[in-house]
């Protein structure tokens, strides 16, 4: 068990070596181009205005944003994934971060319209509100439907609804800021302030923490309810504490860069088949690294491939993880239900 | 000896009760097999004795205290279960489920010591399952399955053990090897065991008393020997005329209580 634990830490240090690589590589990728030498030059001397200026304000946050997002992203979808008792569970394929979104859209307007500026944390709070609205209708839904494959179906269902609500209030609000509206409903990293950063790693840290610690009965509940009652766990508060736990941490990400498909429902998985083990203990940080290393490796191809054009992060990662999701649909059929 | 655990006018069931009058102390070492047809209640007794159904009235005593003042941590290092429900724990050896029967015992973020591996290795012997210990728990048999369950039972060291249904769906070597387990623990180590069972020839050799249980309440208590009766069998069971078969019953049962007894 012991040499066990040392692997995954091995792992764990590895991914997390490559995450710091990836993250100092994006930054010198970009439309302007700027090496290594120059990003270290602007940390130790800022000379060169322009350089410091666009690695500082532009791009750092945003390779950061990507990083703390991208890992609160995959922890929620693990959270939700042992919520459920499935492993195609996931904050977008369950509607709920188009739920944030819609109720983002909202308010954005509602401020927008009234000539009221939106906080930072106005932004979370309203997001938290639509991820547990969204979140309350698939609870519903899931206890009429316990095959989780069609509960998938209906969330996705529930993410057109809110999305096209959401395009039908963005396209009928008259101001300039809309168009970063439109940037942001279609999920992007794109114009994050050092604010968003500064509130997202506060947030996501808390809950990480909190997670971390709850490892232990999460596990116990991973043997189902029965025996995670019959040894202690206090299943009641169990299940409330995940579901807030997820909805904070995917309303975040919702908030401060729109939806993100798949990474929550992908990347639990890819970090499973990594590490061999589904052990919270090692999971919580597994899927908080992963999911930041595929995040920010997506919205570098997003800002780079077709630079200057920018695409929008959810479609690089539909293209590499939605096949990881069909992927999951087709097994889980065999596995969970057969 | 003390009851290790005392229900007294205990009322079962999903908001409208299934059984009433539940009466059962059991002491320490004592097998108490719960018999009776489909859907009389064995299952919602015992998983209301666990916790997993709120009592719709009565009273639970673990060791003279109501269970109900007693934290679900406490209780989990009392009482420990085997369910029928099903489990599918994802990239889990049967070593690591065995480990979470050690849930009560381990620190804040449940990382084993030496003397929690030691109770694991230990309870995978007693269950003979070190042959599937390494596996994956989702790629063994059923009866492997279930023994590694009893053996996770086991490891979280109860003083009383409830199973519902061991030996369903086991052929007769695990059936055999099962039980020969349950009597174990029960008589070498004094667990308490209370357990539903729908194996008939099976009882006598287990149970050091019987509960049938049937429309609604406990319908008849005593000795193997004293329930298993033709009469009590053609009511119990709803099948007339069970005299005819339990002679042959009778007979099967006591050459297997000797086979078991043996081993």
């Amino acid at each position: 068990m012991k040499t066990q634990g040392r692997n995954y830490v091995l792992i764990l240090s590895l991914l997390a070596a490559l995450l710091v690589v990836l993250a100092i590589v994006c930054v010198g990728l970009g439309s302007a181009d700027i090496g290594v030498w120059d990003i270290i030059l602007s940390f130790i001397s800022p000379k060169d205005v322009m350089v410091g200026k666009i690695i500082l304000s532009i791009r750092l946050p945003r390779i950061l944003a990507a990083i703390i997002l991208g890992g609160a992203l995959a922890v929620s979808g693990f959270l939700l994934q042992v919520f459920f008792g499935n492993p195609i569970a996931g904050p977008y394929v369950l509607g709920i971060s188009s739920g944030a979104k819609l109720i983002v859209a909202i308010v954005m307007v509602f401020f927008l319209n009234n000539h009221l500026v939106i906080t930072s944390i106005g932004m979370v709070i309203a997001a938290f509100i639509g991820s547990l609205t969204a979140m309350g209708i698939v609870l519903l839904l899931s206890q009429k439907m316990k095959n989780m494959s069609l509960l998938v179906v209906c969330g996705v269902m529930i993410g057109y609804i809110c999305s096209a609500i959401t395009e039908f209030i963005i396209e009928f609000a008259n101001d300039s800021n809309i168009v970063n509206l439109h940037n942001w409903s279609m999920g992007s990293f794109s114009g994050t302030s050092w604010t968003n950063v500064n509130i997202s790693v506060v947030i996501v840290a808390v809950v990480l923490v909190i997670t971390f610690m709850m490892s232990k009965p999460i596990g116990a509940y991973q043997l189902g309810e029965a025996y995670a009652r019959n040894m202690g766990v206090d299943i009641k508060k169990l299940r409330v504490a995940l579901i807030l736990l997820s909805s904070l941490l995917s309303a975040t990400v919702t908030a401060f860069a729109g939806p993100i498909s798949f990474v929550g429902v992908a990347v639990p998985h890819i970090m499973r088949g990594l590490l061999k083990t589904a052990k919270p203990i090692v999971m919580i940080p597994a899927c908080f690294i992963g999911g930041a290393v595929i995040t920010l490796v997506c919205d570098c191809i997003a800002r780079v491939a077709f630079a200057p054009t920018e695409l929008s992060v959810s479609a690089v990662t539909s293209v590499f993880l939605a096949p990881v999701v069909i992927y999951l649909l087709v097994k889980g059929k065999s596995v969970v239900h057969g | 000896m003390d009851n290790i655990i005392k229900i007294s006018d205990l009322v079962v069931g999903y908001g409208a009760p299934v059984v009433s009058q539940v009466n059962i102390n059991v002491a320490p070492g004592e097998i108490i097999a719960i018999i009776g047809p489909n859907g009389a209640g064995k299952s919602t007794i015992l998983k209301t004795i666990t916790k997993q159904l709120k009592k719709l009235d009565g009273k639970i005593y673990i060791d003279e205290t109501d269970d109900d003042s007693i934290s679900g941590e406490d209780l989990a290092k009392k009482l420990s279960m085997v369910s029928t429900e099903k489990i599918h724990p994802e990239l889990m050896t049967c070593w690591d489920v065995v480990a979470t029967g050690r849930y009560p015992y381990t620190g804040r973020l449940g990382i084993l010591s030496k003397e929690d591996n030691e109770a694991v290795d230990k309870a995978i012997a007693l269950v003979g399952a070190e042959d599937v210990a390494a596996k994956d728990f989702s790629r063994i048999s059923d009866g492997q399955r279930q023994r590694i369950m009893l053996a996770r039972a086991i490891c979280q060291e109860p003083e009383i053990l409830i199973l519902d249904e061991p030996t369903s769906f086991l052929d007769i070597q695990f059936k055999v090897d099962i039980l020969g387990v349950i009597r174990r623990l029960a008589k070498e180590k004094g667990i308490a065991v209370i357990m539903s069972i729908h194996e008939l020839e099976f009882v006598p050799a287990i149970a050091d008393r019987v509960i049938a249980v049937d429309s609604g309440s406990m319908a008849y208590v005593g000795t193997a020997k004293e329930v298993l009766t033709g009469e009590n069998i053609s009511h119990i069971y709803h099948m007339p005329q069970a005299e005819a078969i339990t002679d042959g019953l009778w007979q099967y049962a006591n050459s297997l209580k000797e086979y078991l007894w043996q081993k």
